[in-house]
């Protein structure tokens, strides 16, 4: 009872936002008090390897500054609800790329596309084409090498198009006695 | 200081100079946008990079080979795909951590199918997707990207 609800409920939205930094905080807490040599050896590997992408996290995020300023997701949306077709796919999976954003963000926008339109291959296609991110490459290639970023992100653009047909075709899929489908 | 970061920065910064002799306006938005997004993002990139020093310190290679290498196989792809799937964050954050594993012994498609579902698959916000589209489009969406999450593992095995 001691602490007022306003400082509890601020305790608890800390806790619930950060609980990844506080428990890597508690287990170095953990590792000092265990073995401070090592633990001190754990934050200078994590100091340097921060040290080693620092620009290129920097470059990151200016880059999405500026790609987000210059395209606007609105315009994205417009387009993507007007066209149809093999073309409205194409530029999905192209716009998943470059399209940056948490879910929050992402999935409202997505709704927008939808209510002008576009179809569920072409909602799926943009999130299956997420999991590249252009302006990302440079730090995912720091981390894990030029074949295995190219690799992975040629084939996740190659499958964005071929997924979004798939959830598209289970979607519309109902086995009514009567007729086929039913939109 | 590699010389990627310097290469990428000096490109980014001649973006800017473009960008703004076009619009001054436009150009302090874009900064203000970045400046904001990585100071949010700061506490969760100090989480991930401290968890890499903890991981290469005190995780011993033999347990990473055992659990995610290449000797277990369809489990260390599962694992793989299903870290990545019940994590939330953006990629910035995977990156560095796949990365540690894979030096540390983990099979090439499991980390990819790590990463593929990190940013495609969650388990997380699948309550908020199913909100904005409908729960069976957000079970089906997720289900089939997490298959492909683990196809496009097993298509890197083959490829590297």
């Amino acid at each position: 009872m001691s602490a007022s609800p306003s400082v509890r409920t601020r305790m608890l939205s800390l806790l619930r936002s950060q609980w990844l930094l506080l428990s890597v905080i508690g287990l170095y807490l953990w590792a000092f008090h265990k073995a401070p040599e090592r633990a001190l050896e754990a934050l200078s590997v994590s100091g340097r390897t921060f040290g080693s992408v620092i620009l290129i996290i920097l470059s990151v995020f200016g880059l999405m500054g500026l790609l987000q300023v210059w395209i606007s997701r609105e315009k994205v949306a417009a387009l993507l609800g007007k066209e149809g077709g093999w073309k409205a796919l194409v530029i999905a999976a192209a716009s998943g790329t470059i399209l940056i954003g948490p879910a929050y963000i992402i999935f409202p926008l997505l709704q927008s596309i939808k209510a002008q339109g576009a179809r569920w291959a072409v909602i799926t296609a943009v999130l299956a084409a997420y999991a590249v991110k252009i302006p990302m490459i440079p730090l995912e290639v720091q981390f894990l090498g030029w074949s295995f970023s190219l690799s992975r992100s040629l084939l996740t653009i190659l499958s964005a198009i071929p997924i979004g047909l798939l959830v598209e075709a289970i979607m519309e899929w109902r086995p009514s006695p009567g007729g086929k489908t039913l939109r | 200081m590699s010389a990627v970061g310097l290469t990428y920065l000096t490109l980014i910064l001649i973006a800017y100079g473009v960008s703004s002799c076009s619009s001054k306006e436009k150009t302090q938005r874009s900064l203000k946008i970045a400046g904001l997004s990585l100071w949010r993002l700061l506490p969760l990139l100090a989480a991930v990079f401290g968890l890499v020093g903890l991981f290469q310190v005190f995780l011993p290679p033999e347990l990473i080979e055992k659990t995610l290498g290449e000797s277990s196989g369809v489990a260390s792809l599962l694992l793989g795909g299903g870290m990545g799937a019940v994590a939330i964050g953006p990629p910035a954050a995977a990156f560095p951590l796949a990365g540690t594993l894979l030096s540390a012994g983990a099979w090439p498609p499991a980390i990819a199918a790590f990463i593929v579902s990190w940013v495609s698959v969650g388990v997380v916000t699948l309550p908020f997707e199913a909100g904005v589209f409908g729960m069976r489009y957000a079970l089906v969406r997720n289900g089939i990207a997490f298959g492909a999450a683990l196809l496009i593992g097993l298509l890197m095995g083959l490829v590297l």
